[in-house]
């Protein structure tokens, strides 16, 4: 319901009457006021963590402390090993992983995207002001990182793209009018997750990561040549460890940067 | 005027951030947690090696320009690179390498493009070369990450020549960004025919 308002808000005169996608002019003024729209998502991530209950009675707030407390800073080392579950976890995985275990929440597919999305808004927020810093110190986290950097470069699909292609070689130029950014180079992890204004939706990084994937055209060798129907792989399922290992990677080239999110965006 | 109705807007998002975000959730809470059944965690797994699977269907070549600067790595013998690529370039039947430039308009403007510029159904996704190139100048949308191709068929550029690299511009330029068009299946060879019409032919939007 709060959604759909914000976005016939955004969706009228303002931002869509003649562009697809808001002029930076405007996207300055939303910045000045130091206000976007992103922090409507963001508070209601703040919500769900001292509110929403499941199956066994706690909250977020229980375990992590009000007003998130004990998670100041630790989505400024997130992704990293936990032994809990096992494994490398980003702020999406971790999040499904405490909401299923320990909420009691089933946070299966876009039902718990509901969920994760604004939450991990919320998480992130708490890291604001605070430099990025990737340790790599459990072998997981050293593997998947050494993964995330071949994954970078990997030239692959019918399209002969990689990561490297778009935003390390073809950073700043345009693909038809999207300017390519560099996230690498530039440390642009530090503003993700972002608001993209011209989706109405808040984005983490596996959001990303899966959107830029769509473009490769990546095919399943078992049917034969790439061929739209029979056989386009479109994006990396959720929660995926080459997901977490794109992410480790491009984080760690961010340490150092001071984390202001949520990041807006066209 | 614009600042003032921003405002007005921002004012009401955030009031109506107020509502407690927890109360739709609540409903969906409390039901049960339903237990990841075998079957939906075989269906997870079949997708996650599906894009494995997909990940690692990489040929040799672009194995090879799989590195940092993304070209031809050093060391590597780029003439035998040039060589495997250009056997991979398989003509049209009729041996017709310019076809029909209507044709091959349609297929290097997107639907949307082709919409915009005629008011009818056509265009196609497989090319998308304004993604990367300018030409007709109607289309004020394009990329610049390959050179423009306004006026390409007057300077007298062997058609055959631009064949071989639409179809694999590899053989050209190993590790290009252009892809592979033919290599890979996205355009048949009677379509990579219809394209070089379309960047050749003088009647063509390219040219005129
Ligand atoms: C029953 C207790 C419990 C509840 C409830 C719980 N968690 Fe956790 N959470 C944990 C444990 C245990 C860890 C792992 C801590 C570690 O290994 O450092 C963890 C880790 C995390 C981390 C990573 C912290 C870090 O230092 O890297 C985040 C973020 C997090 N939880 C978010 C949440 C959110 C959001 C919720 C509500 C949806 C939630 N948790 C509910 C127990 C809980
Ligand atoms: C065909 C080019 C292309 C490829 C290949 C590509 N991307 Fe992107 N990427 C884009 C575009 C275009 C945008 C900006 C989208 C926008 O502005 O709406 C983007 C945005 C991003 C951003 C956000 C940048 C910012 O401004 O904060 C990240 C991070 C990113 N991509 C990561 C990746 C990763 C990881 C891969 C490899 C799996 C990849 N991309 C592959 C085109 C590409
Ligand atoms: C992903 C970006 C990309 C796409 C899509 C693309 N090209 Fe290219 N193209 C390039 C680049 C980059 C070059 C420069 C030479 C090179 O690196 O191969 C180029 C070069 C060319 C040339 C040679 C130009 C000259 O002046 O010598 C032609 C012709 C050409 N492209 C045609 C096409 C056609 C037709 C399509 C659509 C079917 C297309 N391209 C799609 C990137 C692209």
């Amino acid at each position: 319901m709060k959604k759909s308002i914000l976005a016939s808000l955004l969706g009228g005169a303002l931002f869509f009457a003649n562009a697809e996608a808001p002029t930076p002019e405007q996207l300055k003024i939303l910045k000045e006021m130091g206000v976007s729209p992103a922090d409507v998502i963001v508070e209601e991530g703040r919500d769900y963590y001292h509110n929403l209950k499941g199956s066994t009675g706690k909250t977020c707030a229980s375990c992590h402390g009000q007003d998130g407390a004990n998670l100041v800073g630790a989505y400024a080392k997130m992704p990293r090993y936990y032994t809990d579950i096992g494994k490398v976890a980003d702020v999406d995985l971790r999040i499904k992983a405490c909401l299923e275990k320990y909420v009691g929440v089933s946070a299966k597919g876009k039902k718990g995207r509901k969920y994760i999305v604004p939450l991990a808004g919320y998480v992130a927020t708490l890291s604001n002001e605070m430099p990025i810093n990737i340790e790599l110190e459990h072998p997981e986290e050293k593997r998947l990182y050494e993964y995330g950097k071949e994954l970078w470069y990997k030239r692959v699909g019918a399209r002969d793209f990689s990561c490297a292609i778009c935003h390390d070689v073809l950073a700043g130029k345009r693909i038809r009018l999207q300017k390519l950014g560099a996230p690498v180079r530039d440390k642009l992890y530090a503003h993700w997750p972002a608001y993209r204004i011209s989706k109405d939706k808040l984005w983490t990084m596996e959001d990303r990561i899966r959107g830029c994937y769509k473009s490769f055209f990546l095919f399943d060798p078992k049917k034969g040549k790439f061929d739209f129907k029979k056989n386009w792989v479109k994006k990396p399922p959720f929660y995926m460890e080459e997901i977490i290992a794109l992410e480790l990677y491009m984080k760690k080239a961010a340490n150092g940067a001071k984390i202001e999110v949520p990041g807006l965006l066209r | 005027m614009k600042k003032g109705f921003l405002v007005t807007l921002l004012i009401s998002a955030g009031i109506i951030a107020c509502q407690p975000a927890s109360q739709a959730a609540k409903e969906e809470s409390q039901k049960t947690v339903a237990k990841a059944t075998a079957q939906n965690k075989a269906k997870k797994s079949s997708k996650e090696e599906k894009f494995r699977r997909a990940l690692g269907a990489q040929d040799k070549w672009q194995q090879a320009c799989s590195n940092p600067v993304q070209l031809a790595p050093e060391g590597i013998d780029v003439a035998q690179f040039i060589k495997e690529m250009k056997a991979t370039i398989k003509y049209p039947a009729d041996g017709k390498l310019v076809g029909d430039w209507k044709k091959g308009e349609s297929l290097a403007l997107l639907p949307k493009e082709y919409k915009a510029l005629y008011g009818k159904k056509g265009g196609s996704k497989k090319g998308n070369c304004y993604a990367c190139h300018c030409g007709d100048p109607r289309i004020i949308a394009c990329g610049n990450i390959g050179p423009s191709l306004r006026g390409y068929g007057n300077k007298g550029i062997d058609p055959k020549l631009t064949y071989d690299r639409i179809y694999n511009s590899w053989s050209q330029v190993p590790c290009s960004t252009m892809f592979r068009f033919g290599y890979h299946g996205l355009l048949s060879p009677e379509e990579i025919a219809d394209i070089v019409a379309y960047l050749h032919d003088p009647e063509s939007p390219i040219n005129k």
